[in-house]
Formats: structure tokens, C-alpha cells, sequence
């Protein structure tokens, strides 16, 4: 069984490196690799597991998919300006408060939708701007821009590497809200005042110039009126649980998107607006259905059970010692697919070592996202260096830059992990 | 040129994806519509359905079968529950088991094979379950459907965004709105798997059942595995048969029902009628995550490597050696545990006496394999066959 666990993880590995050699895209050299480990398994499987394995992670899909809609369609109706507006308006003399505003503002997408991506390109280059006339060098601006959408989409409620290492391990996606939600903002807070504490003042003309204008008729009520029908159907469906109808997380999506269209000040291009959305998380949407066809071939021929099995005997302290390391290179390799593949049977190792399994989750679902700047893949590294429109080089100037604030967030998790138990107090909800 | 090539790779990867998505659409709906055949045996007196306790279940996908066998005899009524997770098929053929061969003296036994029909028609994306699996018996094999924990989406969805069980107010995970076993005592108007709860409830009432048994298997990485699990209205029994088949036949735990965590057979059911639950566990290797080649051999065997290494290494909480569980040893463990409960049952409630007849003993289960307890259907008339 180990010969022939090992041959078919080795095929897999060889044909997603081929793959990426004649320059295949990342879903599509993972695709490659699990029919590649399908046939070392045993020759053409049957294709009902393809299928199955496609609809994995189904759910979270649709969860993001209506996320970003619904965040998208803010963004045509002029909700993020006005937004970022009024921030640098009201408080373009505090340096302090305008950094915090803008971390929190940079937060929100990515939290609700799970994917950093969203967050760069819905509020990047916003904030990007607002960022350059406070005397911030570019290569600043894309760490801050790039670590803050790492954040968000480590930040709750939506958290895709914990839901889907805990789905994998039959853990309830429960009791990670504060856990998730202090490390992010943590990680977060730190980068944007470590990076962007030292500049010039805000040059406040420029900034309101370069600014898209704000929709006529735009007011704080109306960007706030979605989100507060968003929470409100979310804790509804807690507080009457039983006199509520089930409708679940995408379709509060949409009716958030709903209510945007009907406070936005002007006409929404609502089809256009899908159309995009969908071309956009494109990439993100193949990642997750090939991550489940991979997992599901891993499965199948026990590749999966190899890795859990290296996973989990090995001992804890070199678990401890090399997270920070390894948790990043593997969403830099395979994204997504980290998640089931390592974050199951450390789940796994950790809870059978009496290590609080929420805590040590929400410890490395903030470290995973560190990865989406390191190669091969390098998504949102690339997404935020070409929104903000860096020119420098990739790695000596924005990976360089982003080092200090990652080691940071790196040493959260890590500590998130080895002090779980003592931490576990803000497990809650 | 170059556009033409696009289309024609785009066009490929289409008819491609529409073949497999043909062909795996035909193994779903076989698979979902299977029916596995029931032969009745002397013991079964009538056969109701669930939605006979509660209407809107009625012509629902869960609106599973109850077998009666009523042995005519005054005394108490005992209820079996199989396959509430149905990726746990040892429950689902100890319950067949019992329908086929076993006879009842005194009181009446009631038995549901597939208690969340709707989780036995998928199997869990992801993890590679086969669809099928088949037991061989002197005149063939036997062919049952392997399940998953949750029920169908497509019976049951979208989830929501907590699942809040009812009445307790505990939130669990959203999947769990399709997990019969925290469900409990169900909701008539709730999910699925709620109204399911509400209408076996609703039987244990009407049918004044004295003592329900719900059979299930486990992971070797799961703390609460080859034991009995008990309301405290039933721990002197539990004790007791735990002690005893411990000392004379195979060592198996008791374990205390926990008082706060709600949704679970042996805690809801105990506490919302007369009824107390008692949970068995046996030990599965296949639901294991270290496991290696997912397929029915280890489902059946219960042989793995690295489910052993993981043994080795001392991060498992129940033994594995090179010989596994094989799906013999474990329908015999929960045959012999049920038959040892009732005995002990009718040994402190003699008001509510149940005593079975015609059941194997564990040796011969265990020698014989459990497709030797299965009839042809083919050698029996058409009225005494029933479809799970």
C-alpha cells in the first residue's frame, strides 16, 4: 500500500510540474495531476468521482460567487468612494484614525467573500491612492494593499482554508469568529502601521481629485443599509431560528445585492455587473472545483492517507518549528488545495495532542494567505502589484517589503497554535 | 488560425465534460434508486412505514420502513435504529440481520434499517466512497448501498447559515441540519432530518416503545468507539451488558450520555419520552482520514497499513492489527450487544419483558460471515420481500 500510495503521489506531483512547465494554469496542472494519479491508480476511473469530487467545496462557491456580486454591485453604485471619501475627509489630520478607517474598510471584502483577490480589486486601488498621497513609496503601498487582503480573507465570518480543512476533518465551522477575527485584524493593523506610519501629510486636494467622484445622491445610510440586512437576516436566522425560514448564506448574499440596487443612486448594470463578477472569480471558482476532483482522486488511491500519515507522526515540536514555513510555500504551490490536503491531518495531529483544534485552525488559516504572494501562483501578489501599478521588481521590492509584516502575522499563527489551549477563551459563536 | 485551435480545445473540453457529466449522472440516479431487498423472516408480523406515525413524512424520501415482529406474548416493545449515518453499513446489516432471522418470544421488536433513507442515496464528496457494496452469500452476493453521514442535499437544502438545535438553542455546524443524530427530538416543521427525528419520536410514542437501540460504527481516531453509549435510564443495563460481554465474548465500553450536548439519540430521546436510549458503537478502519486506498475491500476487511501505523504511533483510540475489523466481526458485535441489552432489559424490567429467539451466537456470526444469515429472495414469495 505505501508503494503504491507513493507511486501515485509521485505521478501527480511530476504531471503538475510538467503542467506547469508548458505553462498550464494552476487549476488547470491540478486537474492534469489528478487524472495523472487517477491513472497510476489503476487506469480510468470511473468519471461519476470526477463529478464528486467537483462538488466539494459547491457550497462555498456559491457563497463566494454571491459575496463578491453583492460587493461589486457596491462598487458600481459608488459605495466604496464614497467610503473612502469620507474617510480622508474627515479625518485626513489624524494620521492614526485614517489608517485604521482604511485597514477596516480594506477588511471587509474579503471577509465576507473569503478571497483576497475581491478585496484588491474592489477597494486596492482606492486605497492605493489614498496610501500614495500620504507620502507612502509604492512599494509600500502594494505590501499594505496586498497583507490587508490577505487579512480579509483570513477574517470572519468567511474563512475558505478553515471551512474547508474543517469540513474535512467533520469539525463544525463553529466558535471561530473572535479567534479569526483578532488575528486578522491584528495581522492587519501591524502591517498598515508598521508600513505606513512614516510619510507626508495627506494632501487632501489631490487625493479628493484623483478620487472617483461620488454617485449624486449617495449617502452613508445607503452603503450601510445592505450590510445591516446582511447581519440582520445572519442573526436572525440565530435568534429565531425556528420562525425563520432556511435560507442560507448565498441567498443573503443576494438579497444584500437586492437592497443595493435599490438605495444605489443610479442605475446598476446588473447583468454586466454578474457577467463580470463571474469572469473575475473565474480563476478562484476552477481552483475549487479541481481542488475537489484532486482531493477526491487523493482519496481514492490513498495519496491523501500518506500525507495525513507523514502529517501526523511527525513530532510536534518540528510541526511547531515549520508551519510558518510550510503553510505559505503550499498555498504558493497549490492555493486552496493546502487546506484538505495539510490543514485535515494537522487538525487531526493537534486535537489528538490535546491542542484546542479552533484555535490552532484559525492560526494557520491566517498563515495560508501569506502564501498567495510566493511562487509558482502568486495570484494576489500579482493582482495587487498590477492594480496599484507597481513597477519595481516583484521580489527584491514588493515581496521584500511585505517580509517584516508577514514574519509578524507568521509569529501570530504560529503562537495561535502552540498557546491554543491557553488562548481558547475567545473561542465563542 | 490560432482562434479556430481555441474553439476546437474549448469544443473538445465541452463534450468532454457533458460525457462525464452523462455518465456520472446515470451512476447518481442508479445509485439513489437502488432497492435493496428485504426478505421478510418468520418473526416479521407487519411492515409499516414511518409516515404511518407522522403524515407529512409519508411518500418523503425517509419514509423508511418499519418492520414489526410482535411475538404476541404481553410485554415491552424495543426499537432498532440502523444506518442513521449510512456510511456506517455494519448498523444497515445488523438490522437486515435481525429482520431475517430473528423470532421473538415475548413483547414485540420493532426495526428501522435505514433510519435517514436520505443519507444511504449519496455518498460524501471528497472522499471517494464506493456506491455499493456487496456481501457474499452461499447463492451469491448481496448488494447494499453505502451512504453518507448527512442526508442528500438534494433532499435537504441549502443549509443554514448556524444550525441552531431545537428546543436546547446549542448551535452546531450548518451541515448538521441534515445529521439525524443531532437532530433529536426533531421539529415538525424543521429540515429533513428534523421532521424524521419528530416522526420516529412520534412512533416511540404511539407505539409505546420501552427501550431504543441506535447502531452505529466509528473512526479508530474517534474517542467514542466500541462502547455503548447510555441515557441514565438505561445504565444499569448498559453496565451490565458491557461487563458481561466484556468477560465472556468481546470487550466492549460504557460510557455515560453527556447531559450537555443535545441533538443525540441517547440524550434527546431518553429525556423527550418513556423510552431511554442506548448508542452502540462498533469500530469502523474505512471512515478513518489516515486510511489509504478507499475502496469496498477496506469497507468490508477493515485491513489497513496506515490506519495500523497510525496505531503504532499511539494516535489511535481503539486497537488495529493485521487482521482489521471485518464487517462479520462487527454486525456480529452489534447483534450480540443488542440481543445481550434486551436480555439484560427483561432481567430488570420484567413488567416490559422482551426476549428474542433464533438469533447466531457472535462465534458463529463471526465463523460463518454474516452473508450465511441472508436469504434468496428469489426462494421466497413476493409478499414476503420488502425494499429499502
Amino acid at each position: 500500500m505505501y508503494a503504491h500510495a507513493w507511486i501515485v503521489l509521485g505521478v501527480m506531483a511530476a504531471v503538475f510540474a510538467a503542467a506547469r512547465l508548458f505553462k498550464l494554469t494552476t487549476e488547470l496542472s491540478m486537474l492534469a495531476a489528478a487524472i495523472g494519479g487517477a491513472i497510476a491508480h489503476g487506469g480510468l476511473i470511473s468519471p461519476r468521482h470526477i463529478a464528486d469530487g467537483a462538488f466539494t467545496y459547491f457550497d462555498v462557491t456559491l457563497i463566494f460567487i454571491t459575496a463578491t456580486f453583492f460587493m461589486n454591485l457596491l462598487k458600481h453604485a459608488g459605495g466604496v468612494d464614497y467610503i473612502i471619501r469620507g474617510i480622508i475627509n474627515r479625518f485626513h489630520k489624524h494620521r492614526a484614525l485614517s489608517l485604521l478607517f482604511l485597514t477596516l474598510v480594506m477588511l471587509v471584502p474579503g471577509a465576507l467573500t473569503g478571497s483576497g483577490s475581491v478585496t484588491v480589486l474592489v477597494v486596492g486601488a482606492l486605497v492605493g491612492t489614498v496610501l500614495t498621497y500620504m507620502g507612502i513609496s509604492k512599494d509600500r503601498v502594494a505590501a499594505i494593499i496586498f497583507l490587508c487582503a490577505a487579512m480579509s480573507a483570513a477574517a470572519p465570518p468567511i474563512n475558505l482554508w478553515a471551512m474547508m480543512a474543517a469540513a474535512g476533518s467533520n469539525m463544525p465551522y463553529v466558535g471561530f469568529f473572535l479567534p479569526l477575527g483578532v488575528i486578522s485584524v491584528l495581522g492587519a493593523l501591524f502591517s498598515m502601521f508598521f508600513l505606513g506610519w512614516k510619510g507626508t501629510p495627506v494632501q487632501l486636494d489631490k487625493v479628493m481629485a484623483e478620487l472617483p467622484a461620488p454617485a449624486k445622491g449617495m449617502a452613508g445610510w445607503k452603503v450601510l443599509l445592505p450590510f445591516v440586512v446582511f447581519f440582520g437576516l445572519v442573526l436572525a436566522g440565530r435568534i429565531w431560528p425556528w420562525n425563520m425560514p432556511t435560507l442560507g448564506l448565498p441567498l443573503m448574499f443576494m438579497v444584500a445585492a437586492a437592497v443595493t440596487l435599490l438605495t444605489s443612486p443610479k442605475r446598476l448594470p446588473i447583468f454586466k455587473v454578474a457577467r463580470e463578477t463571474v469572469e473575475g472569480l473565474l480563476p478562484l471558482i476552477g481552483v475549487m472545483v479541481v481542488v475537489g476532483i484532486l482531493v477526491q482522486v487523493m482519496a481514492l488511491s490513498g495519496a491523501r492517507g500518506l500525507i495525513s500519515l507523514g502529517v501526523v507522526t511527525l513530532p510536534l515540536p518540528i510541526i511547531f518549528a515549520s508551519l510558518w514555513l510550510i503553510l505559505p510555500a503550499s498555498e504558493g504551490l497549490v492555493q486552496y488545495a493546502a487546506a484538505p490536503l495539510l490543514g485535515v491531518p494537522l487538525i487531526l495531529l493537534f486535537n489528538m495532542n490535546g491542542i484546542n483544534p479552533i484555535m490552532a485552525l484559525a492560526g494557520m488559516a491566517v498563515m495560508f494567505p501569506i502564501g498567495d504572494m510566493l511562487p509558482p501562483t502568486t495570484v494576489v501578489g500579482r493582482a495587487t502589484t498590477m492594480t496599484i501599478g507597481f513597477t519595481g521588481s516583484y521580489y527584491n521590492g514588493f515581496v521584500k517589503r511585505c517580509l517584516i509584516p508577514a514574519a509578524f502575522i507568521l509569529l501570530l499563527g504560529t503562537l495561535y497554535i502552540v498557546f491554543g489551549n491557553e488562548l481558547s477563551f475567545l473561542v465563542a459563536g | 488560425m490560432k482562434a479556430n485551435r481555441e474553439w476546437i480545445i474549448k469544443g473538445i473540453a465541452l463534450a468532454v465534460w457533458i460525457g462525464i457529466l452523462i455518465s456520472s449522472g446515470i451512476a447518481f440516479a442508479q445509485h439513489r434508486q437502488y432497492k435493496e431487498t428485504v426478505v421478510l423472516g418468520e418473526g416479521v408480523t407487519q411492515v409499516k412505514t414511518l409516515g404511518d406515525y407522522f403524515e407529512p413524512i409519508k411518500g418523503t424520501t425517509n419514509d423508511c420502513n418499519i418492520y414489526i415482529l410482535d411475538s404476541g406474548v404481553p410485554g415491552g416493545t424495543l426499537l432498532i435504529m440502523a444506518a442513521v449515518h449510512a456510511e456506517e453499513p455494519a448498523t444497515n446489516l445488523a438490522a437486515q440481520l435481525i429482520v431475517e432471522n430473528a423470532g421473538v418470544t415475548t413483547g414485540r421488536v420493532l426495526v428501522a434499517i435505514h433510519e435517514n433513507r436520505s443519507a444511504s442515496t449519496v455518498t460524501r464528496p471528497g472522499d471517494a466512497y464506493p456506491q455499493f457494496y456487496t456481501v457474499k452469500t452461499e447463492w451469491g452476493e448481496k448488494k447494499f448501498r453505502m451512504g453518507d453521514r448527512w442526508a442528500n442535499p438534494l433532499d435537504s437544502w441549502p443549509d443554514p447559515e448556524t444550525y441552531v438545535h431545537y428546543p436546547s438553542g446549542q448551535m452546531l455546524a450548518y451541515m448538521d441540519t441534515r445529521n439525524m443524530n443531532r437532530t433529536w427530538p426533531g421539529r415538525a416543521n424543521g429540515s429533513l432530518a428534523e421532521q424524521t427525528s419528530y416522526a420516529f419520536m412520534r412512533l416511540i410514542e404511539q407505539e409505546n416503545v420501552s427501550l431504543t437501540i441506535d447502531l452505529h460504527e466509528a473512526e479508530l481516531e474517534y474517542p467514542i468507539i466500541g462502547t455503548i453509549v447510555a441515557h441514565q435510564g438505561a445504565l444499569n443495563v448498559a453496565a451490565m451488558a458491557s461487563m458481561m460481554l466484556t468477560a465472556q465474548e468481546f470487550p466492549i465500553g460504557m460510557e455515560i450520555s453527556p447531559l450537555a450536548l443535545h441533538g443525540l439519540s441517547h440524550r434527546e430521546i431518553g429525556d423527550y419520552s418513556n423510552s431511554p436510549c442506548i448508542l452502540l458503537e462498533s469500530p469502523e478502519p474505512f471512515l478513518d482520514r489516515v486510511r489509504g486506498v478507499t475502496d469496498e475491500a477496506l469497507l468490508l476487511t477493515g485491513k489497513d497499513e496506515f490506519v495500523m501505523k497510525a496505531g503504532e504511533k499511539g494516535l489511535l483510540y481503539w486497537p488495529i492489527d493485521e487482521n482489521g475489523w471485518s464487517i462479520d466481526i462487527r454486525v456480529a458485535r452489534h447483534v450480540r450487544t443488542v440481543e445481550k441489552l434486551t436480555e439484560l432489559w427483561t432481567r430488570f424490567h420484567a413488567d416490559t419483558a422482551m426476549v428474542f429467539s433464533g438469533l447466531p451466537s457472535y462465534e458463529e456470526m463471526v465463523d460463518n460471515g454474516v452473508g450465511h444469515y441472508f436469504t434468496d429472495p428469489a426462494t421466497v414469495s413476493a409478499n414476503r420481500l420488502a425494499f429499502e
